[in-house]
């Protein structure tokens, strides 16, 4: 390995990785800060106190995103999973125009996907609230489904079908028995995804939702509007420490979305 | 429940521009274990599909005792089928992967568990019932495809290249087994394979197919000892070719005149006349050779001269390879009787007589002149 | 042969992204050729004012803008994020260094962007560290301009760059380099010369992954940009929400929609010729 590019390179990374790290270290340190300012005056963990016990509407907020994550993906992975299944065994007329249409919300900005759909909402006389945020979330995160289950139906040896047709099986039979479950990682993993994004999503979810329903990233984000408040701060901290926690103690689940 | 008799009627298929099969007619007798023989690409597999229902023919039909099943779906028809690839269900255990076409008619627990312990037993896999798929030697996933299959009481059994991923030994084996199986159940077994040793080796009558046709369907015994053409005749052991054309005819036999070796005698087994030129085949176990020139040499054998020009060794036989004129070499394979006093003594470079019984030949192929 | 059972499958999703997709952003190209209704809302008369006021020097600022913007954002992103791949591609803890470049973005998106304003603020961290040591006396303005944008951009973006130029890097076959070496090669023409060609795909799906995005931002412009750091995005919002102009939000979506999609197809087709698939085409 040429040295100059092994020293270079090195320099970069670490540079890259103080880039990233900063801010998130700052971020905590300053949620333990004794004042509303950047100016550090000791050590308090009144904005963890503010947090739990003085912030109703963002653990509403909180509680509308968990909702509309869990609600939204058990439909966007039935309608995604039952869509891959049509595709990938079939043809069919419309085939080309589903393959289309779910592969451009995935490439398309997410500003894009939002204005239409409150344009819609509009024309059609539905009022935003909390529907409108589910159907927004379950039409952004079926493609997803449909890409990560169609990729695991691309992976077991399909005479399998056949063979249950074979002994007997309807399509339902074929389906429940058979298929469903030699995709589920795929469709899990599926399901997984859909529940991160919805959890994640601020654009789309911004111009969807109505006066009285707030997701937790709308909350956040009208916080940030108001101003630098370390309340925040210390709401990083509890989901950083948070996601770090899930991810290890779901381990096991990676293990089994990933097996051959 | 015993086999249905199989119809395959007028049976075509094209894929596209290419024709697979055309107009193939079998007819498969009930009980029989038949084989499918050909070639990759000779459209047997295909035939096979088209009767379990996963493909669809272009013209044709298929009758299951003399009853159409072409507007039945697969999962429909009484015919079920061991796939080349085993087809095991991997998130279902061996007895689940058995039991599973009884669960979809959802019969009760009892039922179930005591016609699976019975088909498992029948393939000797009783010990096994817990393990999956993955668990399971190449051996192993066979028998519970056969279980599986066999557990429906299906009328007619159809077997892919079951043992081609098995190695020799094991494939030796297995079709001992299979055969003992179909002796047992007594259902009707069609059988795909490009292994003319399987085929003849088990089947009560096979048909070789090439290139989408039926060429020759009969016993083992028939197609080894009287292929139609060519191609049978090469695709089934060895053979000698003698090529010429016919001198003169009388009521049963010909004579013929070759460029191998001369004038020759052969029993007519095809119709011939004069002028016709022809193939004729011998094959290498039913040529004799000796030191001295039999004495029958122009009545009822034909007999040419040769130098031996290479031996091969076999343990249970030898094989000669005899010159008799320039560029033509005969093969003559013969078993070790007596190795020491009596096939030990030919050997390499000797001027020796090769020698065959006049009706030990037969016709391939004729071509009017 | 089995009934047809492909249309049964596809009809729920084919439905739902009927309704809830196409027959939405078929509303908003309809609306680009529409007059501006007076409060809001369109009126039903055939109209290309929305297509003319594109030519329009506003527009055409903040459509320079964005593109510099995300130019500007791809390749700092690129430049960071090939070296920083290399190094850990070649690493012995390639899984461990991976690990922690990928822990920062289990954060939330919004306050990924919040730390940095914390950071960058009148009142952020920067300045009170850079007053508090005498270096500057009073609040230096690093907010509410492109720089920010580009910079929180960049911060956004370089994860989805380093993880293909990881991967493809990590493919990469060394031997190649020192081969190049023993033929004579310098250190920078090895990297030149060998090293870049042979991971052309990774850089272009980096490339794509960071630069069509970026285009297409809206909340990193409108948290941290300034009236002079606005990109498309905004303005499209600002139409529909403020200006109440609907015809020019619409049709400056649609010129958004156009630019994203010739972007993909130009990509797919770049990776095709490398042999490469991003849609899954397995045929049966």
């Amino acid at each position: 390995m040429p040295k100059t590019k092994g020293r270079f390179s090195f320099f970069v990374f670490t540079t890259t990785m103080v880039f990233f790290y900063a801010p998130l270290i700052v971020l905590i340190a300053y949620s333990f800060n004794n004042s509303k300012t950047m100016h550090w005056e000791g050590f308090s963990l009144r904005w963890y106190y503010e947090l739990f016990l003085h912030s109703r509407d963002l653990w509403k907020a909180f509680g509308n995103s968990v909702i509309i994550a869990l609600t939204s993906s058990i439909l966007s992975t039935i309608l995604g999973t039952l869509g891959a299944i049509g595709i990938y065994w079939y043809n069919f007329r419309f085939k080309k125009y589903v393959q289309i249409t779910s592969f451009l919300p995935l490439i398309l900005p997410e500003i894009i996907i939002g204005v239409s759909l409150l344009i819609f909402f509009a024309a059609i006389g539905l009022q935003l609230g909390l529907l409108t945020i589910f159907i927004a979330h379950v039409t952004f995160n079926v493609p997803y489904v449909l890409l990560i289950v169609s990729a695991r139906l691309d992976e077991f040896d399909h005479s399998i079908i056949e063979a249950a047709y074979d002994l007997g099986a309807r399509e339902i039979d074929a389906l429940l028995r058979v298929i469903v479950p030699v995709s589920m990682p795929g469709i899990i993993a599926g399901f997984l995804v859909s529940v991160t994004l919805s959890l994640e999503d601020f654009v789309i979810t911004f111009f969807v939702a109505g006066p009285g329903s707030s997701t937790l990233p709308l909350h956040i984000y009208s916080m940030i509007r108001f101003g630098v408040s370390p309340v925040i701060n210390a709401l990083s901290v509890i989901l950083i420490a948070g996601s770090i926690i899930l991810a290890f103690s779901t381990k096991g689940i990676y293990k089994y979305i990933f097996q051959k | 429940m015993k086999g249905s008799q199989v119809s395959i009627d007028g049976v075509s298929k094209s894929f596209g521009d290419f024709q697979v099969l055309k107009n193939v007619n079998i007819e498969i007798k009930k009980g029989e274990f038949f084989s499918l023989l050909g070639p990759s690409g000779c459209g047997k597999t295909t035939l096979l599909r088209i009767i379990a229902g996963f493909e669809d023919p272009s013209d044709g039909d298929i009758l299951l005792d003399d009853a159409s099943i072409l507007s039945l779906p697969s999962n429909k028809r009484h015919v079920n089928t061991v796939f080349q690839s085993y087809a095991l269900f991997p998130h279902l255990s061996v007895f689940e992967n058995v039991a599973f076409p009884l669960r979809l008619k959802k019969l009760d627990r009892r039922a179930i568990n005591a016609r699976v312990e019975d088909y498992l037993q029948l393939v000797k896999l009783d010990d096994q019932k817990t393990k999956l798929p993955a668990q399971l030697s190449g051996g192993q996933k066979q028998r519970v495809a056969i279980a599986r299959a066999l557990i429906n009481e299906p009328s007619v059994l159809l077997l892919d290249e079951p043992l081609s991923a098995l190695d020799a030994k094991l494939r030796q084996h297995m079709l001992l087994e299979l055969d003992a199986i179909h002796d047992k159940i007594g259902i009707t077994f069609l059988y795909v394979t490009h292994d003319q040793e399987e085929a003849i080796s088990v089947s009560d009558r096979l048909a070789v197919m090439n290139d989408g046709e039926v060429l020759q369907v009969g016993s083992p015994s028939e197609i080894y000892e009287t292929p139609a053409d060519i191609f049978v005749a090469t695709f089934i052991g060895e053979n000698n070719f003698f090529s010429g054309t016919i001198v003169s005819v009388d009521q049963s036999s010909a004579v013929i005149e070759t460029k191998e070796c001369g004038r020759i005698h052969a029993f007519m087994d095809k119709h011939v006349t004069t002028g016709d030129r022809v193939t004729l085949a011998v094959r290498p176990e039913k040529l004799r050779i000796t030191k001295d020139r039999p004495e029958k040499c122009d009545s009822g054998l034909n007999c040419v001269g040769g130098v031996v020009d290479e031996i091969i060794y076999t343990g249970f036989l030898s094989k000669y390879f005899v010159s008799v004129r320039s560029g033509v070499v005969l093969r003559v394979f013969k078993q070790h009787v007596n190795y020491f006093t009596e096939e030990s003594s030919i050997a390499f470079g000797d001027k020796i007589h090769v020698w065959w019984d006049v009706g030990d030949g037969f016709i391939v192929e004729a071509n009017a002149s | 042969m089995r009934k047809n059972y492909g249309p049964a499958y596809a009809m729920p999703v084919a439905l739902w992204i009927s309704v809830f997709f196409v027959v939405p952003i078929s509303i908003i190209f309809l609306y680009s050729f529409l007059e501006k209704g007076l409060y809001g809302g369109v009126v039903w008369n055939f109209s290309l004012d929305a297509y003319r006021a594109l030519s329009n020097s506003t527009f055409l600022k903040v459509a320079l803008i964005t593109i510099v913007l995300s130019i500007a954002a791809t390749i700092i992103t690129l430049l960071l994020a090939l070296p920083t791949a290399y190094f850990i591609a070649r690493s012995a803890y390639k899984n461990f260094l991976l690990f922690l470049v990928i822990i920062p973005f289990w954060t939330n998106f919004l306050i990924r962007i919040y730390a940095w304003i914390a950071i960058l603020g009148n009142n952020g961290f920067l300045n009170n560290f850079l007053i508090s040591t005498g270096i500057t006396h009073t609040y230096t303005q690093f907010l509410y301009n492109p720089f920010a944008v580009v910079i929180v951009l960049v911060y956004t973006y370089l994860p989805f760059a380093l993880l293909p130029l990881y991967s493809t890097i990590e493919k990469f076959d060394f031997s190649l380099i020192e081969a190049a070496r023993d033929l004579g090669a310098t250190k920078s023409q090895s990297i030149f010369r060998v090293l870049l060609p042979n991971i052309k795909t990774g850089i272009t799906t980096a490339i794509l992954f960071t630069f069509i995005p970026a285009f297409g931002q809206y909340a990193v412009p409108q948290l941290v940009g300034g009236r002079n750091s606005f990109m498309l995005g905004n303005i499209i919002a600002r139409e529909l929400t403020i200006t109440r102009n609907w015809p020019l939000s619409s049709s400056i979506s649609m010129v958004l929609t156009l630019i994203t999609t010739i972007g993909v197809l130009l990509f797919l087709r770049l990776n095709r010729s490398a042999g490469m698939n991003i849609k899954n085409e397995k045929k049966k």
